[in-house]
């Protein structure tokens, strides 16, 4: 195969695109990790039920997409602070984390995934739906062509980003967020109500991805199984990241979206999944705390 | 001001705090004295809620705060300042003062206090912008202390401010906890330094194995025998005696 510098700048676009989304999916991962000390193992779900509502939002009420992508959002944060404070809560008040009451969390993560997965077949059905949104003309950009839908999600997946750093970094409920990531004892103490602040982070860790989810159904499309591979690629992009560091999150999924798009335009399309994990294996061996690791280790 | 009636505690099923009755009075320094392991943290934890109250009960400002959300009684103005390894290391010296005045709104005074603090610990004015991690002992304490503060307390509670400090600092230290007094907040001082605890309270418990075991006036304390062996091993000979008893 004759070397193209466009067709492999293509690549690397197309990757960058789909790597911020599974950053934004990995930053929930990270978020709801580095507060309530938990991996959430039901994120993909979350993250297809996005998908679905803002189908719903979009084809049968028809409002624009970019409100289907807010009415999923906010539909998925109530989702989820329901499934935090129904289910969740009373494993994460025996203590999260490492403890042996972490591997019950484990367990009900992926119970919690395995009966959403089931709710959406009572509610969707098994079969792929498409979700066409007509955003116009591909973008010209010398002798590369991106689709209107991969600008899109570009820009509002880098715009969620922004937002929420500015969110953690700069505002007096973003501090709160930071304390009881850090230490929740000390941020009682502070006076911050505790039990709100972590319903908060666990709603905006869902709100996120089903921003992602709504972003990647015109790509794909929308079917009920495709949480699974989503938080598979999510978690890969967290770990190369450094578990806990929202940058690293970030960076963590644009580096699998580059590297999967690479894989399977230089190496073999047929084995696309493959090249995620393989970054994962490889970061693992090189640098188990992850690229961001030391930002890691303090958390948030 | 501070009330503790019979009060018991502990951790799950494991009893610590086996009746312990306690009083601070509105505008006074009181010293909580005893070694390890003997529940002082655990008090303060009860106290701002942190831990269930089994039994007993405890009043902060002629109110009932028994078993009340940790939130709702820093709000009261019962702020506990914990030990000194525990700020935020991952954040700026400032935004763990600001962390201090989460409770309130006041935007006006909040920075008027911010400054009064940055006053009594010009170290924490240099450092402002400095990872909290990056600080000495001494400094970290400061900026506790100073969180505390923040919180514009009614009644501060300090868990042992002069742990793992050297001398010359903790000279400061209690210099400092001496001047916020004298601004009216009441104080109760978890100690393990003894002498110094009971030259700056005016009352003081010491407690031991979760009960209160002597309590009094501090200049009564300070000349007590019982209380210098008790503490200090009393001189080589007694302290044979003790091992022989």
């Amino acid at each position: 195969m004759d070397f193209d510098f466009n067709s492999l700048l293509a690549f690397i676009i197309f990757g960058v695109t789909i790597g911020v989304v599974y950053g934004i999916v990995a930053l929930g991962i990270s978020l709801i990790y580095s507060g309530l000390d938990i991996v959430h193992f039901a994120h993909g779900e979350i993250y297809m039920f996005g998908a679905f509502i803002g189908l719903f939002f979009s084809q049968v009420i028809g409002v624009p997409y970019p409100f289907a992508i807010i009415g999923a959002m906010i539909f998925a944060a109530l989702l989820g602070m329901f499934i935090e404070r129904v289910f969740y809560r009373r494993l994460t008040q025996a203590g999260g984390g490492y403890t042996v009451a972490g591997m019950g969390m484990i367990i009900c993560g992926f119970g919690m995934s395995v009966a959403l997965m089931n709710v959406a077949y009572l509610i969707w059905g098994a079969a792929a739906e498409p979700f066409p949104v007509d955003l116009g003309m591909p973008l010209q950009l010398g002798d590369i062509s991106i689709p209107q839908s991969y600008v899109l999600t570009a820009v509002v997946s880098m715009l969620l980003m922004v937002v929420l750093n500015y969110f953690i970094r700069n505002t007096k409920l973003g501090l709160a967020v930071r304390a009881v990531a850090h230490n929740k004892d000390i941020a009682y103490l502070m006076g911050i109500n505790v039990p709100l602040v972590i319903s908060l982070i666990f709603g905006l860790g869902c709100a996120l991805a089903a921003a992602a989810g709504v972003l990647i159904g015109p790509m794909q499309s929308v079917q009920v199984e495709m949480g699974y591979l989503m938080l598979m690629k999510a978690f890969a992009a967290a770990v190369v990241g450094g578990f806990g560091s929202l940058p690293g999150a970030l960076i963590g999924g644009i580096l699998v979206g580059i590297f999967e798009n690479l894989g399977a335009a230089y190496i073999s399309p047929s084995h696309k999944d493959i090249y995620a994990f393989l970054l994962l294996i490889l970061v693992l061996i090189f640098r188990p705390s992850g690229l961001f690791g030391v930002i890691a280790k303090v958390k948030a | 001001m501070l009330k503790i009636k019979e009060l018991h505690a502990g951790y799950g099923r494991l009893k610590i705090l086996r009746g312990i009755s306690l009083d601070v009075s509105q505008g006074t320094i009181v010293a909580l004295l005893g070694g390890n392991g003997t529940g002082k943290s655990t008090l303060l934890k009860t106290i701002s809620g942190l831990l269930p109250v089994m039994d007993g009960s405890i009043e902060f400002d002629e109110k009932d705060i028994t078993n009340s959300k940790p939130h709702h009684i820093v709000r009261s103005g019962l702020v506990q300042v914990t030990q000194s390894k525990e700020a935020y290391p991952a954040m700026t010296v400032e935004e763990n003062l600001m962390l201090g005045a989460f409770t309130r709104s006041d935007k006006a005074e909040i920075k008027y206090d911010l400054e009064g603090v940055y006053s009594f610990f010009p170290v924490l004015k240099d450092r402002r912008n400095m990872l909290s991690g990056t600080l000495s002992g001494g400094e970290v304490q400061m900026l506790v202390t100073g969180r505390g503060l923040m919180a514009k307390p009614k009644m501060l509670m300090l868990d042992e401010p002069s742990a793992a400090l050297a001398p010359k600092v903790v000279l400061e230290i209690f210099a400092n906890i001496y001047k916020i007094s004298q601004t009216g907040v009441t104080i109760l001082l978890v100690e393990q330094n003894v002498r110094m605890a009971l030259l700056l309270a005016q009352y003081a418990y010491i407690i031991r194995d979760g009960h209160i075991m002597i309590e009094g006036k501090s200049e009564e304390l300070i000349n007590d025998p019982a209380i210098k062996e008790f503490f200090l091993g009393g001189t080589v000979t007694d302290t044979s005696k003790g091992l022989n008893a």
